[in-house]
This record gives C-alpha cells, sequence and structure tokens, in this order.
C-alpha cells in the first residue's frame, strides 16, 4: 500500500523563545515491512538540519534555532510503501523454552528490564499472570492474549492519562490511550520474559470522522526466536499490517520522543500536533 | 629527640618504610637517617610552614554543608611515600596496558560492540550500567581516545603486591595536590630532595594541554582549549582554576558557552570566539540539556549536536563511565586479555558480582566479612566494610543487595600497605593507597608518582579527602638505590 | 539577543576575557564605590545635624526627606518605615537587607561578584573584601548604633579605599582593570550629580535664608559629602557660594571626583574597552560619552544655571545610565541566571 504521510507539530510561545535544540524522530524505517520512498523534513524559521542513527537504530533529525522566535513549526512529509498483507510471512509457533537461549537474550537484556516508563512493579507482574491465568504457551500466542486482555479489560479513553503516564499508574486507572496500552502490555511481556519493545509510528483509518483527532500511533513488537520482531497493537487488538507505519522503535517513549528538545524563554503557549495518513493516489503498481 | 626516637610498629601490614624484620628498607635509608637527625621542633617547624603555605595559596577543597561551604585544607603529611625505580617501571607498564586496553573497549561498546557478541563481557551488564550512554552510539571520537585523563587507583596487600582498586575514567581529580605537594617537599627538605633522584612530576600541565591539544580539529589557527568548570560551588574549584592557569586556558562555566550551527562558541568582551577544545570537569549528566538530564544549568545545550559534527573535542570524551563502573572492573582482565592478547600485569582486587546467582549467594551469607561497593558511587560513599560495620548497617547493606544485585560487587579485604606517618605523638603506620594519572595524547604517558592518600584515622582504610584522608608526596626515584 | 547573532571575532588574544569574568569586575566596583559613597553621604549628614543645632523637627524631616528623594528609595522607605529620622534613614541607609542599595546590600553584593571571579582578583583585594563582609555580616544595627555609627562609616571608607588601593596595586593593568575603573566612575560621577541635586533641587532656602547660616552650612555639608571641602577652599578661598560649588562639583578638571573628571576617566575606558582608536566614535556610546564630556569641558555655570541646574544633572545621569547600558550590553553580555531551560512540551501518542 502506498501511504502519504503528514505529522506537523507547532510550539507557540508565551512571548519569545531562543536558544532552542531540538531532536525529532519523524522518518519512517526501512524493514521487511515498509519502505520509505520519500521523506521531506522542514522547520519554520528554518534552519539546517543534520541528522545520525541512534542506538535503536532510529533516524534522529537535530536542529537549533538561536535567535529569537514566537513559535516553531516541525514539519515532516514522506511517502511510505508498505508491504502488503499477503506478503508478510506468518509468525511462527515457538515453544517459550525458546526464549531460554542465552545468547539470544543477552542482546535483548534491554527489552526484558525496568525502563523509565514500564517499572516492572508488582502491578505488572499481577497483571501478566491475570493475562496468562491458563498457563503459558508459545511466544506468539502469549502475546497475542496479553494484548488482547490489556484490549478487553482496559478503557480507551482520551485525556484520562498524560504524556507523563507511567505503566503503573495507568493500570491503577484501567484506561488511557494507545501510549499507554502499548506501555501496559510491554510490562506484561517483559514480566513474562518475553523481550518486546515500543513502537511509534501511524495508523492509516480508511474511514474518518470529520471530527476524527489524528495522532501518531505507539504498538508493541515481540521478539519471536527464529522469526524476529512480531508487531501487535493493543489498542485495536491485532497485528499491525499493512496501513501501519512504524517510525521508531525503543524501550519505551522515552527512547522515541517524535519531537524533544530544551530551549530558553517562555513557557510554551501551546502545542499542536497535525498528523494526516491518506492512502496515496501516485500511480504505480507494486511487485 | 628525633621523629624516630619512639619505636615504630609495623603491625602485621606490609610497611611502607619497614621490611619485616624492623629493617629500614634500602630506598628508605637516606630519609631515615635525614629525619633523625632532625629534632622535633625543627620537624614541627617545617611542617607549620606547609600547612601555612597551603592555607596562603587556598589549597583546599572545599565542603558544602550551607551556601558558605567551608574551606579545608587537604591534610599533607611531610613524611614522602618512595618508590624504587624498578618497582615503577612495572607499574607504568601496566597502567598503559590498562588505559589502552580500557580505550579499545570503549570504542568497541560504542561501536560494533564484538566484544559483546564475543560473550567475553555479559551485553546485559553494559547495557545496564548507569553511565553507558545509548545517545552516544557510533559517534567518531578524535583519533580514537576516549579516556584522555585517567587515575587509577592502586593498593598493595600484605605481601607488597600492587593491585587495581579501581579506575577513575570520568573527572579523575587530586592532581593539584600532587603538584602542590611537591612544591612543599621541595620547600621543607630541599637537600634531602636534591640528593635522592626523584623524577619531576611539575611537567602535568604541559603534557595535559598537549594531549588537549592533540584532540583539536584540524584548522590554520592555533586551537582554542578552555576548561570547562561547573562553577565556585563545585568542592574541587581550586584544581579547576589551577590547571587552567598553569596551562594558560580560560576558565569557563556553562553560561559563558553557546553553540551556533553546530559551532561552540566562548562569550567574550571582543565578541564570539570559537572553541575547538573542552577539558570538561562536569559530569556526562549535566554537559547539555537538551541531550542529557534537562534541569541541568551547568551545561551547554547542543553541545553533544557540535561534538559529533566533529568541531568540538571532549576530554574526557561522553560515556567512559561503563567502563570504571564497578561491575565492569570486574571484566577489565578479560579485556585486556580480548584487545591485547596479554595477561594484565596489574592484577584486580578478587571481586564478587552480586549478579551471578552464585557469588550473589556468598555475599549475602558473608557480608559482614566483605567490603561490599555499590557500582557507582565515589569518594568512600555507598560501600561498606563489612568487619568495621555494626550488625544494623551489615543487615541494612544486605537488603539493599537483595533488592538490587546488578548494582552491587563484594571483595575479600583488603589488608592496605601502611606507610609512617606524622600522627601527634610520633611516627605511626597508616594505610595507603596511590593514584597515578595517565595522560593518553599522541603517546600514553605515566606522571612518576601521583597522589599518595592516607587515611588519618587510626585503623581507618578510608583515604578519601571528604571522610578524613590527607596526602603524601610519592617519591619515583630515578634510579635504583 | 546581541551576542548571538553577532558574527564569530577573530583569532583569539593571548588574554582573552569572558564577558562574565567582565561583568562581575564591573559590578563588583560599582558596588564598592556605592558602599563608600553612601556611607560617606550618611556620615557628613549625621554630622551636619548634630553640629547645626539650629534645625526643628520639620526642618530634619526636610533634611532626612531629601536625601531619601535624591536616593530614588523614598518609596521603599515609606512602606518599611513610619517617619524619616536620623536613626531610621540610617537603618535603611546601612543596614537593611530589604534595601538592595544599603551599604550592606551592597558589600554582600560586591562579594558576591568578586566571589564568582576569584580566581581574576589577586588574593589580598579577595581578603579585604571577604573580612569586610564576614565583618558586617557578624554585626546587627543595634551593635553599631551603640558603639556609635561613625566607627561604622569609617570602617566601610577604609576597607573601600583598601580595596581600591590593593586594585591599584596588584591588579594587571589589562582588560579587567579597565572594566574596573569604567565600573567605579560612572558610580562615581552619578553620585556627585545626586549629591549635587540634593541640595540645589530639594533643599533649596526660603528667600531670606539665602547665604544664611543653615544655607551654608548644607552647602559646607554637600562639599564634605564628596570629599571636596578642603578641595574647594584650596581653588576657591574662603566662601561658600552655591552657584562656586556647583561649578567646582561639576566642572572642575582636577577635583578627582568632579563629574568633569570622572567623564573624562569614563571616556577614556570605555574607548579602550570598545575597541573605539579612530578619530571619530563609532559606537553609540563612545558617541554619547564624546559629547558629554565636550558639554563639560565647554560650558559655563552661568549657561547651566540659566537653563535649569536640576535638568542639565538629571540629564547627566541618564546619559551615564544610556552609556553603560550600551557598554555592559555590548561585551558583558551573558545568560543571565535566570534564563531557565524549557523543555519542548510533548504530545500523547493515542
Amino acid at each position: 500500500m502506498l501511504i502519504s504521510l503528514l505529522h506537523r507539530t507547532t510550539f507557540v510561545y508565551a512571548g519569545k523563545a531562543h536558544d532552542s535544540f531540538n531532536e525529532v524522530r519523524l522518518r519512517p524505517v526501512d524493514d521487511a515491512n515498509q519502505i520509505c520512498r520519500s521523506f521531506e523534513l522542514k522547520t519554520d524559521p528554518s534552519t539546517q538540519i543534520r541528522d545520525y542513527i541512534d542506538f535503536y537504530g532510529n533516524a534522529v533529525h537535530y536542529f537549533d534555532i538561536v535567535a529569537g522566535h514566537e513559535r516553531l513549526v516541525v514539519e515532516a512529509q514522506s511517502e511510505i510503501e508498505t508491504t502488503p498483507n499477503s506478503a508478510r510471512p506468518p509468525v511462527p509457533v515457538v515453544a517459550r523454552s525458546g526464549l531460554g537461549n542465552a545468547g539470544e537474550n543477552e542482546l535483548h537484556s534491554e527489552f526484558l528490564v525496568d525502563s523509565h516508563y514500564v517499572p516492572l512493579e508488582v502491578e505488572v507482574w499481577k497483571e501478566a499472570k491475570d493475562a496468562l491465568a491458563s498457563g503459558p504457551s508459545d511466544v506468539w500466542g502469549d502475546v497475542q492474549r496479553i494484548c488482547r486482555h490489556v484490549f478487553t479489560s482496559f478503557k480507551y479513553k482520551p485525556r484520562s492519562t498524560g504524556v507523563a503516564t507511567l505503566a503503573t499508574d495507568a493500570i491503577k486507572l484501567r484506561a488511557g490511550v494507545c501510549q499507554d496500552f502499548a506501555h501496559v502490555a510491554l510490562g506484561m511481556c517483559r514480566c513474562s520474559g518475553i523481550p518486546a519493545r515500543y513502537v511509534s509510528g501511524y495508523f492509516m483509518k480508511a474511514q474518518r470522522q470529520p471530527d476524527d483527532e489524528e495522532a501518531s500511533h505507539a504498538w508493541i513488537e515481540a521478539y519471536v526466536p527464529g522469526f524476529g520482531w512480531a508487531s501487535f497493537d493493543p489498542t485495536h487488538d491485532r497485528p499491525a499490517d499493512e496501513r501501519y507505519i512504524k517510525a521508531a522503535s525503543g524501550r519505551d517513549y522515552a527512547d522515541i520522543r517524535p519531537v524533544s528538545g530544551t530551549y530558553r524563554g517562555g513557557k510554551t503557549r501551546s502545542l499542536k500536533v497535525d498528523v494526516e495518513v491518506r492512502e496515496s493516489q501516485a500511480a504505480g503498481a507494486m511487485p | 629527640m628525633s621523629l624516630l626516637s619512639n619505636p615504630y610498629d609495623p603491625g602485621d601490614f606490609f610497611d611502607e618504610m619497614y621490611a619485616a624484620g624492623g629493617e629500614v628498607r634500602p630506598h628508605y635509608r637516606s630519609l631515615v637517617e635525614r629525619l633523625t637527625s632532625l629534632s622535633l621542633p625543627e620537624f614541627e617547624r617545617r611542617r607549620a610552614a606547609v600547612d601555612l603555605a597551603f592555607l596562603r595559596r587556598g589549597v583546599t577543597f572545599t565542603v558544602y554543608n550551607d551556601s558558605e561551604g567551608t574551606e579545608r585544607i587537604f591534610p599533607f603529611d611531610l613524611i614522602p611515600r618512595i618508590i624504587p625505580a624498578r618497582e615503577w617501571s612495572r607499574l607504568e607498564a601496566g597502567l598503559i596496558q590498562r588505559i589502552t586496553a580500557l580505550n579499545l573497549f570503549l570504542h568497541d561498546l560504542y561501536h560494533d560492540q564484538k566484544i559483546l557478541k564475543d560473550k567475553v563481557v555479559p551485553a546485559a551488564q553494559v547495557l545496564s550500567a548507569k553511565h553507558f550512554r545509548r545517545e552516544f552510539m557510533n559517534f567518531s571520537v578524535p583519533h580514537d581516545i576516549y579516556v584522555h585523563i585517567c587515575g587509577t587507583d592502586l593498593i598493595r596487600d600484605r605481601d607488597g603486591n600492587y593491585l587495581v582498586l579501581e579506575d577513575n575514567l570520568r573527572c579523575p581529580s587530586g592532581v593539584s595536590y600532587m603538584i602542590e605537594n611537591r612544591s612543599a617537599m621541595r620547600r621543607a627538605f630541599p637537600n634531602l630532595f636534591q640528593s635522592y633522584g626523584v623524577r619531576p612530576v611539575e611537567g602535568y600541565s604541559e603534557m595535559l594541554l598537549k594531549s588537549l591539544l592533540y584532540l583539536a580539529p584540524d584548522r590554520d589557527e592555533r586551537p582554542n582549549v578552555v576548561l570547562l568548570t561547573p562553577g565556585v560551588y563545585n568542592s574541587a574549584y581550586f584544581e579547576h582554576c589551577f590547571l587552567a592557569r598553569q596551562m594558560g586556558i580560560p576558565i569557563v562555566e556553562g553560561r559563558d558557552l553557546l553553540v551556533q550551527d553546530t559551532r561552540v562558541y566562548m562569550r567574550t568582551t571582543g565578541g564570539l570566539l570559537p572553541v575547538d577544545v573542552i577539558y570538561r570537569r562536569i559530569d556526562d549528566d549535566f554537559l547539555d540539556p537538551s541531550v542529557f538530564r534537562s534541569d541541568s544549568m551547568l551545561g551547554v545545550p547542543g553541545l553533544i549536536a557540535a561534538y559529533r559534527a566533529g568541531t568540538v573535542a571532549l576530554a574526557n570524551s561522553v560515556g567512559t563511565g561503563v567502563a570504571d563502573d564497578k561491575v565492569i572492573y570486574a571484566y577489565v582482565p578479560k579485556v585486556i586479555k580480548y584487545y591485547l592478547d596479554q595477561e594484565p600485569i596489574l592484577p584486580n582486587v578478587p571481586t564478587y558480582l552480586a549478579s551471578d546467582p552464585a557469588d550473589r549467594k556468598f555475599i549475602l551469607e558473608n557480608t559482614a566479612k566483605l567490603v561490599v561497593k555499590s557500582a557507582n558511587e565515589a569518594g568512600g560513599y555507598g560501600m561498606l566494610i563489612g568487619p568495621a560495620s555494626t550488625k544494623e548497617e551489615v543487615a541494612d547493606f544486605r537488603a539493599k543487595v537483595a533488592a538490587n544485585p546488578r548494582n552491587f560487587i563484594a571483595q575479600d579485604p583488603i589488608m592496605l600497605s601502611r606507610s609512617p606517618t606524622w600522627c601527634e605523638n610520633g611516627l605511626e603506620g597508616r594505610h595507603i593507597d596511590l593514584r597515578p594519572y595517565v595522560l593518553c595524547g599522541e603517546k600514553t604517558v605515566v606522571t612518576p608518582g601521583g597522589l599518595t592518600r592516607v587515611a588519618l584515622r587510626k585503623g581507618s582504610l578510608v583515604v578519601n579527602s571528604s571522610q578524613g584522608g590527607g596526602s603524601k608526596d610519592t617519591w619515583v626515584l630515578d634510579e635504583d638505590k | 539577543m546581541p551576542s548571538a547573532s553577532k558574527a564569530p571575532a577573530p583569532r583569539p588574544q593571548a588574554n582573552v576575557m569572558l564577558s562574565r569574568v567582565a561583568h562581575s569586575l564591573y559590578w563588583m566596583s560599582r558596588y564598592i564605590e556605592r558602599a563608600e559613597n553612601i556611607a560617606r553621604l550618611l556620615e557628613v549628614n549625621l554630622q551636619f545635624i548634630i553640629d547645626f543645632r539650629g534645625y526643628d523637627d520639620a526642618h530634619l524631616r526636610e533634611h532626612w526627606g531629601s536625601i531619601l528623594a535624591s536616593s530614588g528609595d523614598a518609596e521603599l522607605f515609606d512602606k518599611h518605615y513610619e517617619s524619616a529620622d536620623s536613626r531610621s534613614v540610617t537603618e535603611f541607609f546601612a543596614f537593611d537587607l530589604r534595601n538592595t542599595n544599603s551599604i550592606l546590600s551592597c558589600v554582600f553584593a560586591a562579594r558576591e561578584n568578586a566571589r564568582m571571579i576569584r580566581d581574576q582578583i589577586s588574593v589580598e583585594m579577595w581578603e579585604t573584601i571577604n573580612e569586610l563582609y564576614l565583618f558586617l555580616k557578624a554585626r546587627s544595627t543595634a551593635d553599631v548604633w551603640a558603639a556609635g555609627p561613625y566607627e561604622f562609616f569609617q570602617d566601610i571608607k577604609r576597607n573601600s579605599h583598601l580595596f581600591q588601593g590593593l586594585t591599584d596595586s596588584t591588579y594587571s593593568r589589562s582588560e579587567g582593570w579597565e572594566f574596573i575603573q569604567f565600573g567605579k566612575f560612572v558610580e562615581r560621577a552619578h553620585k556627585t550629580t545626586r549629591i549635587l541635586d540634593v541640595k540645589y533641587h530639594i533643599l533649596l532656602p526660603d528667600a531670606g535664608d539665602v547665604g544664611g547660616a543653615l544655607d551654608t552650612a548644607q552647602w559646607q555639608a554637600v562639599l564634605r559629602s564628596a570629599s571636596a571641602l578642603e578641595a574647594y577652599r584650596r581653588f576657591y578661598v574662603r566662601e561658600i557660594l552655591p552657584w562656586k560649588v556647583a561649578e567646582f562639583l561639576i566642572f572642575s578638571d582636577s577635583f578627582p571626583r568632579s563629574v568633569h573628571f570622572c567623564v573624562a576617566q569614563i571616556d577614556e575606558f570605555l574607548r579602550r574597552i570598545l575597541g573605539e582608536s579612530g578619530a571619530r566614535p563609532r559606537s553609540e556610546a563612545a558617541r554619547s560619552s564624546r559629547r558629554l564630556l565636550a558639554d563639560l569641558q565647554s560650558l559655563s555655570i552661568d549657561e547651566v544655571l540659566k537653563d535649569g541646574l536640576h535638568e542639565f544633572l538629571v540629564e547627566i545621569g541618564m546619559t551615564l545610565e544610556k552609556i553603560s547600558d550600551e557598554v555592559v550590553q555590548t561585551t558583558m553580555f551573558y545568560q543571565a541566571e535566570s534564563t531557565q531551560e524549557e523543555q519542548q512540551l510533548q504530545q500523547q501518542q493515542r
């Protein structure tokens, strides 16, 4: 599927901001499931933009705006071609004992321990036990059960949580948005010994309501031995398919912040995010 | 009456001055002769003069209990610690070997991570290290040197063998005391000093400047090197000023610098001046609020971006703390073997890792008999000396270890060597260690001597300044006696 | 933000001066000078009131009121004190830390600035100011008043002189020296205009009092406040005539506290600081300074009196502020502590 993507972030400051140093993780990845055909990043005020690849393989673009400015707009546009569902291999059934391979676990140890947003505390363990009460099955099967558990037991409620909400807070609230659903699911996978990582990206809704708030989306990927990282969306109880675009991954939200940085000056008066994910009308057959 | 009128008891330790039978070691004989001929009042006079000089020159460190801060002189003992030439050559070779391996290790950790893939060091230990800086992955640094200034702490066991206690690869301090102590000794014992043939340490600042200049990006003009300090409130501020002045470079704080278009500049009365090399005495966490801790008022936003762009060099580099993590320390002998295919010349103190199940069991069962340390504290804090602690203290610490095993190691207590030290009424043995300073530039150079720290309290093994430690001048002889 | 948009300077000189360091040297110098001036002002006026027994309550209030008015802090005083008398005014100007322009506040601020750049100043300079600070910190208003405020003022003046003398003899004639001198003379010139303005503008005598005992005594106090009585007498012989006092304090080119003398120094150091070596000034600050100096070199006291002395003095004060502001902005500007890092707000992923 060919998808065109727009992600625009607008900061308006009380007074002027200056010495603004920022990093963005907005460029969709290239992997087995998608290819980023084009990517353009613009800022207003405009400034030179440089890039590097971070520890998790995410493309990071960075820039600074030293002079005083009253607002900052960061706009990323890209065209992504996603592998059609029919061409994606199924996730195999792998026994849980397969995870016990010390070699593989060493390199995935990060995705099995505490992280900033996902402290592996008692509540998380308990939730994982509840989800897998009938005992463990195979790796992918358990991941799906965990995510289904989150989908059914948690309420999707915008504005019930904030950007700083931890997985443990969301569990107490039993509500949240996709960021929280992902964090909770991650915690449960990790407590069950399944390496899992946070994915930031976008989802293309086929039918949009007029007042639909489009935003960036979050889901998880779990490690299935012999297969690799398999993705699942706990907010919608389904694997990520050709309608999903992956932008970045890491331990949790802290590693993938789409736009982050510091500046000096007045507080931010408003933050507006515009996201548009559309099936592209561009011609050209896909293999 | 002289210092040596009262009998000296070396005790059941390796004594620097006296051998087992009570005989004075050959390299101390001239010193002993001099001390025997020196009357007590004369000795006192010289001691007082040295103390006064330190006070006047402001050779202090500051302890901050309130916003005032109390300035203390780092107590100095006039009896030097002497190391024969041959003994030093071995130490020197061992230190150079170690820092070379550590630099290769750091480069590997922040690039291909071959040592992790070959499972010589467990990836989990590295990735969970407090100072492993993911932001620094795949960064290229000038000449692939990560640690430019290293202070490795050495101790001697009961048999007189030198062991590495720990490496300090982030912002090692104490060098200013080494230099000031030497000045003090020269003034106190001018003739003795001359006749002994001691290798000089005064060249340190010049060597340091040279290593810093070596890092400068290629440019036509003379590179601008600065020292970045957290400011007057830092306990080592005296040393920062001292070194900057000795090297003839500006001393700056974060707010004196700004980054524009990935270049670092200094705010001067004549405008913005580009900066090429920064000798930073600020911890990674506080260096750049746009990348690390955003509440840091001490850093420079955009500094890491400039570093990444290669327009400025930092000494020491970012992320070196992963290699002086006390857990990673336990793997250094393997690290030396892996990169250099050599056995370590200087061994580690045998270490137990709480993260290893068998070791953990041993540690928890024997806490009262061990020295237990938390992986990333300094200054003698976060440490339990089992045999010297109360039952409550031991129980407390044991609970901490059980809760967070990755963060703790333990070692059998080493009976540190002792050196005769002037205490109130006469010479008594006090435990010491040694911190030599290693500079890595075009060549790797070890300053002959370093800082010998003394635990001034009777029976204490803790040598740190903030907890009752003092220092001695360290004499490396330029030829064997 | 001037610094950020400036083009990078040419290659480093042997000794670069950080803007922040220049800033601290400048303010350290100004605060010491300020403390000394206030001490002198208070001392003279206290002495005056004691000497001149002809003062009734109304005159007393008016007298202290005038000092308050000239300081610009009258409103602040009224907030914290009931009425203006010797004790309350002395308290306000000498010991009150709520008054940022009190002697205590100035010494504390001077010491704080000195501490920030301790490695730049000599050990003697630091020890002097630190000892003064410690000494003041340990005393209370009650102590000082009991011991006699004159002792206190003597201490301040003595230490200030000591500090300035040590600076003279131990501080290298470098760029730092220029900032210290610039600050000192800006402060001093300012103060002289204020001292003069007090009497001329506020303590105007009634028609019958002109030339009378009170009037003359007040003029003597004005001269004493500027340490100028002996110098004046040497210059003008005996008579203390108002217009002559004004002329002396404004136009004398030899008396070190006259406005003219100070502005000549300000002009010199300003040009060195800004690197103005050409015949024609380039910066606005140098232009203003040159113009002011020219006026002080050429105007006569009659002209000034005709157009209004008060206005003249106020104008000089404003010009001095403008000049010093510009120099600070150009050379000593650096991020003040108050500009915190703000984090870019984050948006949740929905």
